[in-house]
């Protein structure tokens, strides 16, 4: 299956922005949107180890809620740069069904082109999209057990 | 010029008693190149050192014109070889003033120079409820081994506090050594502070008490001359690649009693003097803890890199790092938004610090944009990381090849960090 395009408008916006921009400006451009995130408060109480995803660097935290059969995200980190990186990761793909997510790949992340920009393997992008890939998966089968009980 | 100079690779950069930064930096090729379209500034060589041409010249001589394996073959490339690292041997202990280069044990890093240790004298000589002392500022690798041990035969981990300016205290320190404590195991310099710990008296309180002492000098032969029988170190332990050297080769001192009472570590070639199904005997040390083909060409590369530091001397290395730290404690200090963690009076090149209100991350990352490579996280030490009541620093590890010049750069990064995050 393919992701219908209108879902990855958010994606298509950021990997548009960032074409224009050379690297430097790219990096304050990522920080912008760290510091516009916090504009919309991420819920204090999720910020616990049950919504953690563990790295060395940095802290990162991933909120779910499902939406019918698509999966809203919302993200947080301690450091303002991580925080633009997962607000940039749970925008681009928040409304996307479970198998939609699953069809998301690294050349997505790569599509973003923030190379070296990130140190992505320490912020860990690749790691963001498979928690959030396995979030929803999760949710999907809690609601499947859920419509069975019924 | 002296011979070991012009055999290292080493054309004089402290003749006149002086040290000449620029000219020990055309000795080391990366120094040269540029990150983000700055030119680098490598503050990172507390994790790992970068390699003079010296080194890399060294390699590729044994890999494209001396290669084969040692201590085997009866064939000529062999021998040849075979005497030369051995003669690597010779130069790690005539660097650290062992006795003899049989008390210089080939391990593949600090690590496994740690846990060799551990596994062999541990199991025989420790046994359940002794204590295994270290510090409130070891790296991991100065924990974790102790505490395998300690879930293996139940020894106790027992641990030093430090004070606020990450100085161990040594009254707490003697206290500690009383009662069940059989083994002292104890960074020389922190990996994370700077600190260069009192090794010479943390060996003699322990000796007094008739309690061995290994210390880690993973950080503190980078920064200083060691001498290991000035020291009466039972085991001293570091590696290569800190130390200007390639990766995977490391070193374990030990007194040669100890290590005769010691059993192998892992089993294999090399290690052997005879092997039949029903019995096998096992070679004198430093061979019996070599299981396996050895590192050769890195040991090469460390031979190359200790000539290098020799040739410079390290005395002469420490006089610069000190100019250089005193420098950057200043800068970093007359900053107001910079807490800069650990304030011993003998402290090695190493600065942690955090940014008010920034993450460490965003300073590094910023940092990085000016092509100035540091380290930010743990730094394998989350121990120490609670104990100073932070997630994390930014550590600049400077070397011989940094500049006061460089250290202006960072500062002026960052300012740029204090704009970009205040």
């Amino acid at each position: 299956m393919t992701i219908a395009p209108e879902k990855l408008a958010q994606y298509d916006e950021y990997v548009e922005a960032l074409d224009l921009l050379d690297e430097e400006s790219r990096f304050e451009y990522i920080i912008d949107i760290g510091k516009r995130a916090d504009k919309t408060p991420f819920p204090a109480e999720c910020m616990d180890d049950a919504h953690l995803m563990h790295g060395c660097m940095s802290k990162v935290w991933i909120v779910h809620d499902p939406n019918g059969d698509s999966h809203i995200f919302r993200g947080q980190s301690d450091a303002i740069i991580v925080k633009g990186l997962v607000s940039m990761m749970t925008g681009s793909f928040s409304g996307l069904t479970s198998e939609e997510l699953a069809e998301v790949t690294l050349d997505h992340v790569r599509g973003l082109n923030l190379g070296a920009l990130t140190m992505q393997r320490q912020v860990g992008m690749m790691a963001m999209l498979k928690h959030m890939q396995k979030l929803s998966q999760r949710s999907d089968r809690t609601a499947e057990t859920l419509r069975a009980a019924d | 010029m002296n011979e070991l100079a012009q055999s290292s690779g080493f054309s004089g950069h402290n003749v006149e008693g002086g040290f000449d930064v620029d000219r020990v930096r055309q000795d080391f090729p990366i120094l040269g190149r540029q990150v983000h379209g700055k030119p680098l500034v490598y503050f990172d060589s507390g994790a790992s050192a970068q390699k003079p041409r010296a080194v890399i010249d060294a390699m590729t001589e044994v890999l494209e014109a001396q290669y084969t394996n040692v201590h085997r073959g009866a064939h000529y490339l062999s021998q040849t070889l075979t005497d030369r690292y051995e003669g690597v041997r010779e130069k790690i202990a005539a660097f650290l003033n062992a006795p003899s280069e049989n008390e210089i044990v080939i391990t593949r890093n600090t690590t496994e120079a740690i846990n060799l240790v551990a596994a062999t004298y541990g199991r025989k000589f420790l046994n359940k409820g002794d204590g295994v002392l270290i510090s409130d500022m070891e790296h991991h690798a100065n924990i974790v081994p102790w505490q395998l041990l300690r879930d293996e035969i139940g020894i106790e981990l027992k641990v030093a506090p430090i004070d606020d300016r990450g100085v161990l205290d040594m009254d707490a320190y003697a206290a500690l050594l009383d009662g069940n404590t059989k083994l002292v195991a104890m960074t020389h310099c922190s990996n994370v502070l700077g600190t260069m710990l009192p090794g010479k008296e943390i060996v003699r309180l322990a000796h007094e008490r008739g309690i061995p002492v290994l210390l880690d000098g993973s950080q503190a032969v980078v920064h200083s001359a060691v001498d290991v029988q000035d020291l009466n170190a039972d085991f001293y332990v570091f590696t290569g690649h800190k130390l200007y050297g390639p990766t995977a080769i490391g070193v374990l001192y030990g007194k040669a009693d100890l290590l005769a009472q010691m059993p192998p570590y892992q089993g294999g070639g090399d290690m052997i003097a005879t092997v039949t199904y029903e019995k096998t005997t096992y070679q004198e040390p430093p061979y019996r803890f070599e299981a396996g083909t050895p590192p050769i060409v890195e040991a090469i590369g460390l031979g190359a890199a200790i000539d290098y530091v020799s040739a410079i001397g390290m005395d002469a290395i420490a006089a610069h790092e000190k100019a250089l730290l005193a420098y950057a404690t200043e800068r970093l200090t007359a900053m107001p938004d910079i807490r800069l963690f650990g304030s011993a009076p003998e402290k090695a090149a190493i600065l942690s610090f955090v940014q008010d209100g920034i993450h460490p991350f965003d300073t590094a990352a910023t940092l990085d944009r000016a092509g100035v490579a540091v380290r930010v996280g743990q730094h394998c030490a989350e121990p120490l990381m609670a104990r100073l009541g932070v997630d994390g620093t930014v550590r600049a590890s400077l070397a011989m090849y940094n500049t006061s010049g460089e250290i202006d750069t960072m500062i002026t990064a960052l300012e740029r960090a204090r704009s970009l995050f205040g």
